[in-house]
């Protein structure tokens, strides 16, 4: 049974969301979903480099040997996170600073290599950058939900791109909202809800 | 003496790498739920860590920075001595122990994609990015015992999170709940602890 194109964008969204189902990609996604600022950099920065690591791998899938596809994904991903580092630096250095150290993590993200590995290195071009798509997006999806609920619960309004989107007014915002533990927490309700309304539904 | 205790600290408790900087999550999560697999991955994390941070440090201090390359380079050099030092541990973890290499399955290459081990390279030859209240110089002792510090960090957390989930798997929760939204809510709980630890020794 082959599945459409269609299908392999879709089926990352949802059913085998990197984040919720998969469950890897992780760090960034607790770490940067404190604004919803750095969700959207994030987002993109890390899907950008999914579809285009998704690209060169499933192009060069027939060439490279079995045992040594690691070091050379990960060279492949390597090159396009230095891409997209000096390019934020350059263009948009707020954004740069506040996600630090994450930027150059987007290496280590398990998520595109996880791709690399089960999906590129298995399947042609245009199927690759349907799936890098629909991963990247899913992905980005549920990090501006978290942030969403992080920002406007823990500080009380949405700040983004020096524009105040939101503001509550006579609202105490729990400050545990914006840190660790409170990253954890939003993740895991989120988490058991998804499951619950996935029961509902079967 | 007195530093290098200080350094040890800072990474092992107070910026504890998976409770307070979120690095390193998905073999957290992946290997906690069986207490076996965690000591295995751990110890594999403390060898792999320790030894690439070495490496690391003597690339960036022998080659990349006195080249002047440093800037843009080390993202793929610092992955590359990584991803080169996990294929060797995993040759010989399967050589050594195969009952080990059958337990930690899909997670040893996944230790390439440990983004602890790159973070903790990067910060113990470039500091900075964690913004540590420390003021730490780039000599090879301390970065050494500053890996070593997260290393252990990361080993105490992930094995004492095994132990939960153990307790956990029995206890009367929420059908939903079951399985990793829980270890989720409990991770948080004992980052909510480990926060309490800030500010110890004015670190």
């Amino acid at each position: 049974m082959k599945r459409s194109i269609w299908r392999d964008f879709t089926i990352g969204i949802i059913e085998e969301n990197p984040l919720f189902t998969l469950v890897i990609g992780l760090c960034s996604a607790l770490a940067v979903s404190s604004k919803v600022e750095n969700a959207i950099f994030m987002g993109v920065a890390a899907s950008f480099v999914m579809v285009a690591s998704n690209i060169l791998v499933s192009v060069i899938r027939k060439m490279v040997p079995n045992q040594i596809r690691i070091p050379i994904f990960i060279v492949v991903i390597a090159s396009f996170v230095t891409i997209v580092d000096l390019t934020m630096k350059a263009f948009f250095l707020a954004g740069y600073e506040a996600l630090g150290v994450w930027i150059p993590l987007i290496v280590v993200n398990c998520m595109i290599l996880g791709r690399a590995e089960a999906f590129a290195y298995k399947h042609g071009v245009i199927r690759s950058i349907a799936d890098g798509l629909g991963k990247g997006l899913g992905y980005t999806l549920v990090i501006f939900i978290m942030a969403i609920i992080r920002e406007l619960g823990g500080t009380g309004q949405i700040v983004a791109f020096e524009n105040t989107i939101i503001s509550l007014r006579g609202f105490q915002p729990p400050q545990i909202l914006q840190s660790f533990p409170g990253a954890f927490f939003t993740f895991g309700i989120l988490m058991g809800l998804l499951q619950k309304l996935q029961r509902k539904g079967e | 003496m007195e530093r290098l205790f200080l350094i040890f600290l800072a990474a092992f408790l107070i910026n504890n790498i998976l409770l307070i900087k979120f690095i390193g999550l998905c073999p957290f999560f992946g290997v906690s739920s069986r207490f076996e697999t965690s000591i295995g991955m751990s110890m594999a994390v403390i060898f792999v860590m320790t030894l690439s941070s070495v490496a690391c440090w003597g690339a960036w201090n022998f080659l990349l920075d006195p080249l002047g390359v440093g800037d843009f380079l080390y993202i793929p050099a610092f992955i590359l001595i990584i991803a080169s030092l996990v294929q060797f541990v995993e040759m010989v973890i399967r050589k050594v122990s195969p009952a080990l290499f059958k337990a930690m399955g899909i997670y040893l290459p996944l230790i390439t994609t440990n983004c602890a081990v790159l973070a903790a390279a990067t910060e113990s030859v470039k500091p900075g990015f964690w913004k540590l209240s420390l003021e730490y110089n780039y000599g090879l002792g301390e970065a050494l015992v500053y890996t070593i510090g997260i290393a252990m960090g990361f080993s105490m957390v992930i094995i004492m999170f095994a132990a939960m989930r153990e307790r956990i798997e029995i206890a009367p929760i929420p059908r939903s709940f079951k399985g990793l939204p829980i270890a989720f809510i409990a991770a948080g709980l004992s980052s909510l602890a480990f926060l309490g630890f800030k500010g110890l020794f004015g670190i």
